[in-house]
């Protein structure tokens, strides 16, 4: 049972991890970044790349981050800018873009699996269960960076502006916000976060060039019912997070790796706004 | 003017290329396909494959070649998948018209590439292990097949680590899925118990939930048969970052796979027909003249690589007893000749599949491979009741 609670709450907080990056982009700009899986890949990619220049593990997320962000905000002025009024069009954009992108990982890395070594590892005693230390670690994570974007969008300059281009963007482009400007930062910014993520994940998963794929789907999946609130995000993550593992647990992994999928879609099928108030 | 000038560098052009095929019509080469999957799945392990087949090439050349004629290699890329190997078996039987095909491939890729074999009537040495029961008249087989890989490992935890009670993880596909289920036969022939036995798909990532299952049932040992690649990854990392120390015996781990781990793979069981420790001279040598051949750019040589360079040595003895290379007088030997290559000596003698010395390893601390013990002679099983010899 304590193993149970475990696993949903660090299975959640992964999924949260994951999936914030995709989050503040679709909530300012109303368009799914489907190269989202391809910045995962480059963060995790950035902490390999850490790792062998002997850099300390806490390193690795803010190097993904400066990497994720760059190559998003440069990716933001050549592709993505162009197409804010074509919400399809910049999915099949974004999704060309990631090819692009992982071909370029390809280049460089090859196509073998790396490795990077964890920075901890074994287990810690929770209520008499061993349990994976990285994985609550995760949690930890997920909380920091819940709290820093929680402060960023509420307690700075650029939050306000942010939250004004979420809300009205012809009023706050008439209040002289230069949303073109919050669009470019904001992009680099959830580009970033999916990087920092992939940095993240590495102890626990394969480096390759396609690993970001596959948590594409359930992050995409958990972002439409959030519908753009990070605390909706954080419940939706438990909710989902948690069916997928307690499916897995009693009725089966492979229809456990389905649950969020098909949960998702009949929620939405019942309110397409998603949960989010705003 | 213009005429007569391009008319004679037609002529010119003619009596050159003449002058540089003749020498050659004496000596045609004998063509050897060898279509791998160089793109997709396979991308990782194809070039050791087509290092090990150039090596064996230019040995054999270099003492003269097969019958007095040289041997020449076609690779062609089958993208690891079945539309890729269509064209692929269809470019090399039909258009470059190879005398023989020698390759690894998935099994999809294999499957689609059978009846072109035998529309063509070419035969074909398969070099990869696999889930067994292949047949046709046209393929040999001198990798393994679950009956030989499976037994060494389970026979070692139950004699050697008294494990009674196994539990099996793999990822949702035919080979995972073929592996476990033989595993679990064999488990259940040999007395043991299996306690588990769990799937994730393909492009799963997050093992959680079966791990707990894992320490909740509480076995004596653990037994994967995962996707090569990333899954295999994922679940070892995520294995033992779940702090499980059980007895683990991975049956899709090689040796580079668990080298790139590092010391998440450290005590890991495998069973493979060659690791590069094998302690014989014709391993040793073999090694060196890889070493002496690529340099650098050496792919470490490996389970999958080494049988294509023994399959060309076998091709050879199998013209050379022969006679030529006539197809149904080339097949009708193979399976009689015997080749002593770094796995030792090998004879597709068995339904067209081969008896193999099968080899326990366990992942040293370092990512090196220690033999832990040797099983010669371990029989493939009735794989193709229908096929004689």
């Amino acid at each position: 049972m304590v193993t149970l609670v475990l696993d949903v709450v660090t299975t959640a907080a992964i999924l949260f991890i994951v999936s914030a990056g995709l989050l503040i982009v679709f909530g300012v700009m109303k368009i799914i970044n489907f190269a989202h899986a391809a910045f995962i890949t480059v963060g995790a990619y950035a902490a390999l790349v850490a790792s062998r220049l002997g850099l300390p593990s806490v390193l690795a997320p803010a190097l993904a981050f400066v990497i994720g962000g760059l190559i998003g905000a440069a990716a933001e002025r050549v592709v993505v800018q162009w197409l804010y009024s074509r919400p399809l069009d910049a999915i099949l954009a974004t999704w060309g873009l990631s090819i692009v992108i992982g071909q370029l990982v390809t280049l460089a890395f090859g196509r073998g699996v790396q490795f990077v070594p964890a920075p901890i590892s074994g287990t810690e005693s929770i209520l008499g269960e061993e349990y994976s230390m990285y994985r609550l670690l995760m949690v930890a994570a997920a909380t920091v960076i819940a709290i820093l974007f929680t402060c960023v969008l509420n307690g700075t300059r650029l939050g306000l502006s942010t939250r004004a281009v979420i809300m009205n963007e012809t009023l706050a482009q008439s209040l002289g916000i230069d949303s073109s400007r919050v669009r470019l930062v904001t992009f680099g910014l959830g580009c970033g976060l999916a990087a920092i993520a992939g940095a993240l994940i590495t102890p626990l998963a394969s480096v390759d060039p396609n690993m970001g794929l596959a948590w594409l789907i359930s992050a995409f999946m958990l972002v439409m019912i959030s519908g753009g609130s990070l605390l909706t995000l954080g419940l939706s993550s438990l909710v989902l997070g948690g069916l997928q593992v307690v499916v897995s647990t009693f009725v089966s992994p492979i229809l456990g790796g389905l649950t969020i999928a098909v949960v998702a879609a009949v929620a939405l099928r019942l309110r397409p706004e998603g949960f989010a108030r705003a | 003017m213009a005429l007569t000038r391009s008319l004679l560098k037609i002529l010119a052009a003619t009596a050159c290329s003449t002058i540089l095929i003749t020498p050659l019509m004496a000596a045609d080469p004998i063509k050897i396909g060898v279509p791998v999957g160089l793109s997709g799945a396979n991308s990782v392990v194809a070039p050791s494959v087509v290092q090990s087949a150039q090596l064996a090439v230019d040995e054999i050349n270099a003492k003269g070649g097969v019958l007095g004629r040289q041997l020449s290699l076609e690779v062609a890329d089958d993208a690891s998948g079945a539309a890729g190997a269509q064209k692929a078996f269809d470019s090399l039987v039909f258009q470059k018209k190879v005398d023989v095909l020698i390759s690894m491939e998935t099994s999809a890729a294999r499957n689609a590439g059978l009846p072109i074999v035998a529309r063509g009537k070419v035969p074909y040495i398969y070099t990869s292990f696999y889930e067994g029961k292949s047949c046709s008249p046209f393929m040999y087989v001198n990798a393994w097949v679950p009956e030989q890989q499976v037994p060494p490992i389970v026979d070692y935890f139950t004699k050697e680590k008294g494990a009674k009670k196994f539990f099996l993880i793999g990822s949702d596909y035919a080979f995972g899925r073929g592996m476990l289920a033989f595993t679990k036969a064999y488990i259940a022939k040999t007395g043991g118990k299996v306690v588990g036995e769990e799937y994730l798909p393909m492009d799963g990532s997050d093992w959680t939930p079966i791990i707990s299952k894992l320490k909740s049932a509480a076995p004596d040992a653990l037994i994967t048969s995962t996707a090569g690649g990333a899954p295999n990854v994922t679940l070892t990392k995520q294995l033992r970052a779940a702090g499980v120390t059980l007895p683990y015996g991975n049956l899709a781990v090689d040796e580079g796979t668990a080298k790139s781990m590092g010391s998440d793979a450290k005590d890991i069981y495998l069973s493979a027909s060659y690791v590069t420790g094998i302690d014989s001279a014709a391993n040793k040598t073999f090694l060196a003249a890889m070493k002496k051949k690529f340099g650098g750019d050496l792919k470490t040589p490996n389970d999958l690589s080494v049988p294509e360079y023994e399959a060309i040595y076998a091709y050879k003895a199998a013209v050379e007893k022969a006679g030529s290379t006539n197809s149904s007088k080339v097949l009708k030997v193979l399976g009689e000749v015997s080749v002593e290559g770094p796995r030792g000596k090998i004879q597709m003698s068995k339904q067209h599949h081969a008896p193999l010395t099968m080899y326990l390893g366990q992942v040293q601390a370092d990512g090196s491979v220690k033999v832990i013990k040797s099983f010669p002679n371990t029989d493939p099983g009735a794989q193709c009741p229908n096929l004689k010899s």
